[in-house]
């Protein structure tokens, strides 16, 4: 068992080799070529159907619709064949077969519902139950368990472990692995689910199994933090109760949540997730399948910081009293005491800074509103290079080769990034893509853990001069293939100097598509985000960066969810008005002279484009707490105040001006992809600006570091458990 | 006749287990009935139970409240141990057959419907949603 | 055409056979009368007297009274509530409770199946971990307005917690006040108690 253990991270190397991972995996499958291998037949209950060879017995049977039971075998997950339930039988074998793992042969003849296999799974599921505790009613797993819905269909309706000596059922100390996952061992069934994904998803090999036979255990061998990004994950695919969610112990019961689909805005990537609510409040969130984004996992900021959505609410608008401390008020006593300052202010001495989680529409809406009033300074809050082309062609801002690209690519080279913290699912798929099709990866900035092995380049910005010009022994690495990609961080373009090395990688880039004749469509530079409002707020013609403001301190300032402190009090005037319009307690609104409360992510319908330029919505899981309204909706309700009433009354009126502006806003689902590369590197010349001489070090460095980074998730409780879990670990 | 006489006994024998003819009048005015039968046992609030076999099921087990409450009698002022014996789920009255007492059961209360002391219902969870208090000035 | 033609022909020759065949018809001949009206009175000397006085004593209304006066001393047959209950089954449905097991500590654990099978959807439950670690409910309201009584709550209890007490005189003056929260149905437990174990005691045989 211990050399078994050792060789973990040597069989995630393997598993190109593994039929299994090979179906998962689409591009895996295309090139080792078995799709054009002819085709075997083989019966399933009689029924025929042809499929390529390495495929189980299993995936057979499910091409014809036959469901197998199963726990231990998941899609994206290497094969255990530990659980036995998925036995079926095989005209001509001597035994039931395990389908998972077996492979199909020519002419074989699976029965999965003949007497012996129904036998052999009762048997399993008879085993199973023998051991596992009967706390279903205490077990967060109810209503949702993969046991308990299989031992209604398959198994027995009575056991033979009687028990009459009291010598009790096998019984295993729970684990502490972290705030987030609670452990209850005993209902382990020992299916290796959590193992395997920890050490070939998240790339953490610190959860494996000790023991044999019914003494054996999952566990981390040493008692420790779990510390992975990824962790929330091994809650969805345990099929029992085993690993359950801390914060969401027992809360609820799956039967009683209300499910919205939407769209998570904790990172750029805009992951898919279901929301879960009930009795009018987030209760949980669940990744979605989509796979292009996110497949089926989901970040842990994603899927645990919504209890910041209940903490540090602004739920009336605010204004200030005499003596300067904010007080609660009514909609229109907010509304006239921003019309009162507003009049006798001139259109350019009024400014606006839009946050990381502020929808499209609300952007559009601000936009328009400011716009008639006579200003022109709407920025955001993340900085991005605005000198050559800027953000005025989408391929400078955008991950032009899409996440699900990075499945295609040869070599990824890294530039000033930490996928592992700023977009963990992105850093997933290149984990995938190193273990399925031998990815090489390249690293400028620190080095640092990202779950796989790469060449660091070391990071300095004369690395970039050197890849630029070509003389950088990795440009070797990169003239060998046709398929690179370049990501940079956001992080590093936020540089003073951030223009020249948006240059030289647009350079390295495009002489990169050049010289190796690549595919036209395939597209080499990508910039990796890290908030969700960045590319519709670019697309809709923001000025990206505070500059603006401090350049010309305005008398008026609108703050649409601008949290980061990005601007202080003291860059502004002494006889600055703030209106600070957002969902949370946080700098912003502490700099405020009015407080207008908006709706959070799960409280209303808005469209957010991800890092890819792909639009999506989120929709409505919940209302707004208090007198929290829609963000656009308050905008339109101020513009008719002061008196520049805005021509839209309804969502589709918005969404209309949105097309208006930017077509692709409104195309969900879509990535609207964008080129001009070329175009964009000629203009990249100009840059005035040359390379500094700092270290491209981007933000996030530790786990730390990830769980905390806008106001949502620094109003949660669980993200700081997590920081206080992960500080205490460090410090070990 | 002996029917009749045996009528009269009984009249008899309410009147008398009733002390005498003002008692008699007096928890005829409150209960609108004259029985006889034996007392089985008192509880704590002073409510007298009796039973007398002679009557039918439904009546042969009745109760005499308080006098405490004089004429603000009412059904539910009878105490759960009782409450078995009257409503005839078990024969076996709390005198024969106390039941277990725990440190944690408490006292049996009327319902106080009405009445100052009548129950509201009040929230047991915390507020979902905390607001953000501003900083002071 | 033609078969309208042969259909009216047909409906002719039968009207015509029938009206020949009734001279022929066989009937049955009535030789006995019963009257079934009441008969008419009698108008002899003596009954007429004898009507008379009914009326002028008015014996039928006496003799009504008799029977009314006979009651009295008969035994009721109705039950002189408060003071005589009629019998209850220990299965009775009445008041909902909340128990506690013998050391006090509550027994519901917030698994929601009665909420779950409530068919009125009467009951709301909250839950979330105790300082303890134990899953306990923060919240567990009935409304007993909508309650129906079906006892389903008390069969899907894993662990007898929620239980359908004998108690029935809790009527109230004010809608809210059957507005049951977790305090007042733990409340009812520990006043109830010494009955219901009583009760499922009884029925320990059937359960």
């Amino acid at each position: 068992m211990a050399t078994l253990l050792k060789i973990w991270p040597l069989m995630g190397r393997r598993i190109l080799g593994n039929p299994a991972a090979c179906l998962a995996c689409k591009s895996a499958r295309t090139a080792s070529g078995s799709s054009d291998q002819p085709e075997v037949e083989l019966f399933v209950n009689d029924i025929p159907v042809s499929v390529p060879p390495g495929t189980t017995v299993l995936q057979a049977c499910a091409e014809v619709g036959v469901q197998i039971p199963r726990f231990c075998y998941h899609d994206r997950l290497s094969i255990a064949g530990n659980c036995r339930m998925c036995l079926v039988e095989v005209e001509k074998s001597a035994k039931p077969v395990a389908s998972c793992a077996m492979p199909v042969m020519k002419g074989m003849r699976v029965k999965t519902d003949s007497e012996i296999a129904r036998k052999a799974r009762e048997g399993v599921m008879e085993f199973l139950l023998m051991n596992h505790p009967l706390d279903c009613p205490i077990c967060d797993q109810g209503g949702e368990c993969d046991l308990q819905d299989q031992s209604m269909v398959f198994g027995s309706d009575r056991s033979r472990f009687v028990d009459m000596d009291h010598e009790g059922k096998r019984a295993v100390e729970d684990k502490d692995i972290g705030p987030l996952v609670k452990t209850i061992m005993t209902r382990c069934i020992q299916c290796t689910r959590c193992v395997r994904f920890a050490n070939e998803i998240a790339g953490v090999e610190e959860i494996g199994t000790t023991g044999r036979g019914s003494d054996m255990q999952i566990g981390t061998y040493v008692e420790k933090l779990f510390g992975s990004e990824l962790s929330g994950n091994i809650i969805d695919i345990c099929p029992v109760g085993a690993l359950t969610s801390k914060p969401y112990a027992f809360t609820a019961r799956p039967w009683e949540n209300r499910k919205t689909e939407s769209i998570d805005v904790m990172d750029a990537l805009g992951s898919n997730i279901i929301v879960a609510t009930r009795e009018g409040s987030v209760i949980r969130i669940l990744p979605r399948l989509h796979e292009d984004i996110n497949e089926e996992w989901l970040s842990d900021r994603s899927r645990f910081a919504y209890d910041g959505l209940k903490r540090q609410r602004l739920v009336s608008p605010m204004v200030k009293d005499a003596s300067g401390t904010l007080v609660s008020c009514e909609w229109e006593d907010a509304f006239f005491t921003i019309l009162d300052r507003l009049t006798g202010v001139t259109g350019s001495e009024i400014a606006a800074i839009a946050g990381g989680h502020a929808d499209a529409e609300s952007l559009i809406v601000l936009k328009d509103l400011l716009n008639r009033l006579g200003s022109e300074a709407l920025c955001t809050e993340e900085i991005f290079p605005m000198d050559a082309a800027g953000t005025d062609l989408r391929s400078n801002y955008l991950l032009n080769t899409q996440i699900s690209g990075i499945e295609e690519a040869e070599v990824v080279l890294l530039v000033g990034t930490n996928p592992r913290y700023e977009a963990p699912l992105l850093n997933a798929r290149i984990r995938k893509s190193w273990l399925h099709n031998d990815l090489t990866v390249g690293v400028i900035g620190p080095q640092l853990d990202l779950t796989y092995e790469y060449d660091h380049l070391g990071d300095s910005t004369k690395v970039l001069q050197e890849l630029a010009a070509g003389t950088h022994p990795f440009n070797k690495v990169l003239s060998s293939t046709k398929r690179a990609m370049i990501i940079v961080g956001s992080a590093v373009l936020q540089r003073a100097d951030g223009g020249a090395i948006h240059a030289a990688m647009s350079t390295l880039a495009q002489n990169h598509r050049v010289k190796s004749g690549c595919d036209e469509s395939w597209r080499v530079l990508n910039v990796l985000q890290r908030v969700a409002s960045q590319v519709a707020a670019l697309d809709l013609g923001y000025k990206a960066g505070v500059q603006v403001v401090r350049d010309n301190p305005p008398k008026v300032l609108y703050l649409l969810g601008a949290d980061e402190q990005t601007v202080t009090k003291a860059d502004l005037p002494s006889d600055c008005f703030v209106v600070y319009q957002g969902c949370h307690g946080d700098a912003g609104a502490s700099m405020a002279d009015v407080v207008l409360p908006g709706a959070a992510y799960t409280e209303k319908v808005g469209t957010y484009v991800n890092t890819e330029g792909r639009a999506q919505q989120t929709q409505v899981a919940v209302t707004p707490p208090g007198m929290a309204r829609e963000d656009w909706k308050i905008i339109r309700a101020l513009s008719e105040i002061v008196g520049q009433t805005l021509p839209y009354d309804n969502l589709n009126e918005v969404r209309r001006r949105l097309a208006q502006m930017s077509p692709n806003l409104t195309r969900y689902g879509d990535v609207e992809e964008a080129n001009y590369f070329k175009q964009a590197e000629e203009l990249a010349k100009s840059v005035k600006s040359s390379l500094a001489s700092d270290a491209l070090t981007p933000p996030q460095l530790s786990l730390k570091d990830f769980y905390m980074v806008d106001s949502i998730s620094r109003a949660s409780q669980t993200m700081a458990h997590c920081v206080a879990a992960v500080t205490k670990a460090e410090a070990k | 006749m002996s029917v009749y006489l045996e009528k009269l006994r009984h009249f008899r024998l309410a009147i008398k287990q009733h002390g005498g003819i003002i008692g008699a009048y007096l928890n005829f005015y409150r209960t609108d009935e004259l029985k006889w039968g034996d007392l089985i046992g008192e509880d704590k609030f002073g409510n007298k139970y009796f039973q007398n076999r002679h009557y039918f099921i439904g009546r042969s087990r009745w109760v005499q409240y308080s006098d405490a409450v004089g004429m603000d009698y009412d059904g539910s002022q009878i105490p759960p141990e009782w409450h078995r014996w009257l409503h005839y789920i078990g024969d076996e009255p709390p005198t024969t057959a106390p039941p277990v007492k725990r440190s944690w059961m408490v006292d049996h209360k009327p319902n106080l419907t009405g009445t100052p002391e009548q129950y509201v219902p009040y929230s047991t969870v915390k507020p979902k949603i905390t607001a953000w208090e501003p900083p002071k000035a | 055409m033609a078969a309208l033609r042969l259909y009216s022909v047909g409906k002719a020759a039968h009207t015509v056979l029938n009206h020949a065949a009734r001279p022929v018809a066989i009937a049955a001949s009535r030789t006995f009368w019963k009257q079934v009206s009441p008969p008419d009175p009698s108008y002899e000397w003596r009954d007429m007297t004898d009507k008379a006085a009914n009326t002028i004593f008015i014996l039928e209304i006496c003799k009504g009274l008799g029977i009314t006066l006979s009651m009295l001393f008969k035994e009721p047959a109705t039950l002189n509530y408060p003071f005589e209950k009629g019998p209850l089954s220990p299965r009775f449905r009445g008041e909902h409770c909340l128990r506690r097991y013998p050391s006090g500590e509550e027994r519901c654990i917030a698994c929601k199946l009665c909420e779950a099978i409530c068919p009125a959807q009467a009951i709301t439950i909250e839950a979330e971990p105790r300082a303890d670690g134990s899953r306990r409910t923060t919240r567990y309201d009935i409304d007993m307005t909508k309650c129906i009584f079906c006892g389903f709550c008390q069969e899907a209890c894993p662990v007898d917690a929620i239980v359908e007490g004998p108690n029935f005189e809790y009527s109230t003056e004010t809608h809210e006040e059957l507005l049951y929260n977790k305090e007042k149905l733990l409340d009812n437990g520990d006043r109830w108690e010494p009955e219901i174990a009583a009760n499922l005691q009884a029925d320990y045989l059937y359960r």
